[in-house]
């Protein structure tokens, strides 16, 4: 109640903490210390403590989250700089994003379902494979709660770029568009950087198919809601 | 360190200006012609047309369009911190979302990258 008294506590918090975590994630490199896993942990070791609502702390940092409209709007850029890439492998492309999204969609579901989590848990964590922007408008169409579904996204973005890393080692992989591919889809942002430390045509094709699979659900959303 | 450059910041906030309008653009055609997708991907598409036609270069964006890419994650903290309210659903249901996370995640992935694999190796054989 105190920080009433501080309204723009939280804001300054969340700003410097991130601003903190990306300093240093660039000095040490170390994975545990990437703002996507340090800055939530920092920022609920006060929060929890002080019985932080969620609506306390989002009064004066939800605005932070209109950005992800124009961050979509910028992918427009890494699309276009990649038309060679893509015109060239677009059906191989497609083929695997395809396959990867309804593993995705199926997968979640029906463990959902055996585990009996209930429906909103359900519909939040069915568009979990897509990047954040794409993930929380999905989730609001399919009536799941788009808050949670940025959570599912963030853990399987830190599973996926750890996991990626060691499936790699073991598939039998020889083409650079299927080392890309598996990050981009299966770990969105943690993994394009990832996968840009593997090479700089698995980094192009990892955003690549980041961007594009989340434009694919978004327009699969309607088929998606016939069905469920 | 890099030295304070009012000019490289004027081009930023400039940039940044550009795609929030486009943003704001694409939520009014999504509103106006009842659109089943976010404003957000219209806007996209618009600005993927603008460089189709040559109106704009993507060098011209590309500062605005990479710094807000590059700290994405900041713009989504806050839907992170909705996990003060849903306590509960951690403690209770936590280990099974983490399954379902888990395996989906390894699914996905393996699913992905053999179709990927098998397509183009189909490739190299047929030399399509």
């Amino acid at each position: 109640m105190k920080f009433e008294l501080m309204p723009m506590f939280w804001l300054a918090l969340t700003l410097g903490s991130y601003g903190f975590s990306r300093w240093l994630y660039r000095r040490t490199g170390r994975y545990l210390l990437s703002p996507l896993i340090l800055v939530p942990a920092m920022l609920l070791a006060v929060a929890v403590p002080l019985h932080t609502a969620y609506a306390e702390y989002s009064r004066n940092t939800h605005w932070l989250m209109l950005v992800l409209g124009p961050v979509t709007v910028a992918f427009a850029v890494p699309i276009w700089q990649q038309r060679k890439l893509l015109a060239r492998h677009w059906v191989a492309l497609l083929l695997g994003m395809l396959a990867g999204s309804a593993a995705s969609i199926a997968s979640s579901f029906w463990l959902a379902k055996a585990l009996s989590l209930d429906t909103a848990l359900t519909m939040s964590l069915v568009p979990r494979s897509i990047t954040t922007p794409f993930a929380m408008p999905l989730a609001q169409d399919l009536g799941g709660v788009p808050e949670l579904t940025a959570v599912f996204v963030m853990f399987t973005g830190v599973f996926g770029a750890l996991l990626g890393g060691i499936l790699l080692k073991w598939l039998p992989l020889r083409s650079s568009l299927a080392r890309g591919a598996l990050f981009g889809i299966g770990a969105h942002g943690a993994g394009v950087s990832r996968a840009r430390e593997v090479g700089s045509e698995e980094g192009s094709v990892a955003g690549l198919v980041m961007v594009l699979t989340g434009i694919l659900n978004l327009f699969a959303a309607p088929l998606l809601n016939m069905v469920f | 360190m890099k030295r304070f450059d009012v000019k490289r910041l004027g081009r930023l906030l400039s940039e940044l200006a550009v795609l929030l309008a486009l943003y704001f653009l694409g939520c009014q055609l999504a509103a106006w012609w009842h659109l089943p997708i976010p404003g957000g991907v219209v806007g996209m598409a618009l600005l993927l047309l603008a460089f189709a036609l040559g109106w704009v270069k993507p060098s011209t964006l590309q500062l605005g369009a990479g710094a807000l890419m590059a700290e994405m994650l900041l713009f989504f903290i806050p839907a992170l911190m909705s996990l003060l309210d849903y306590g509960v659903i951690v403690r209770d249901d936590g280990w099974r979302i983490l399954l379902v996370i888990g395996v989906s995640t390894l699914l996905v992935m393996v699913v992905t990258a053999f179709t990927l694999e098998a397509v183009c190796r189909w490739r190299v054989r047929y030399e399509v």
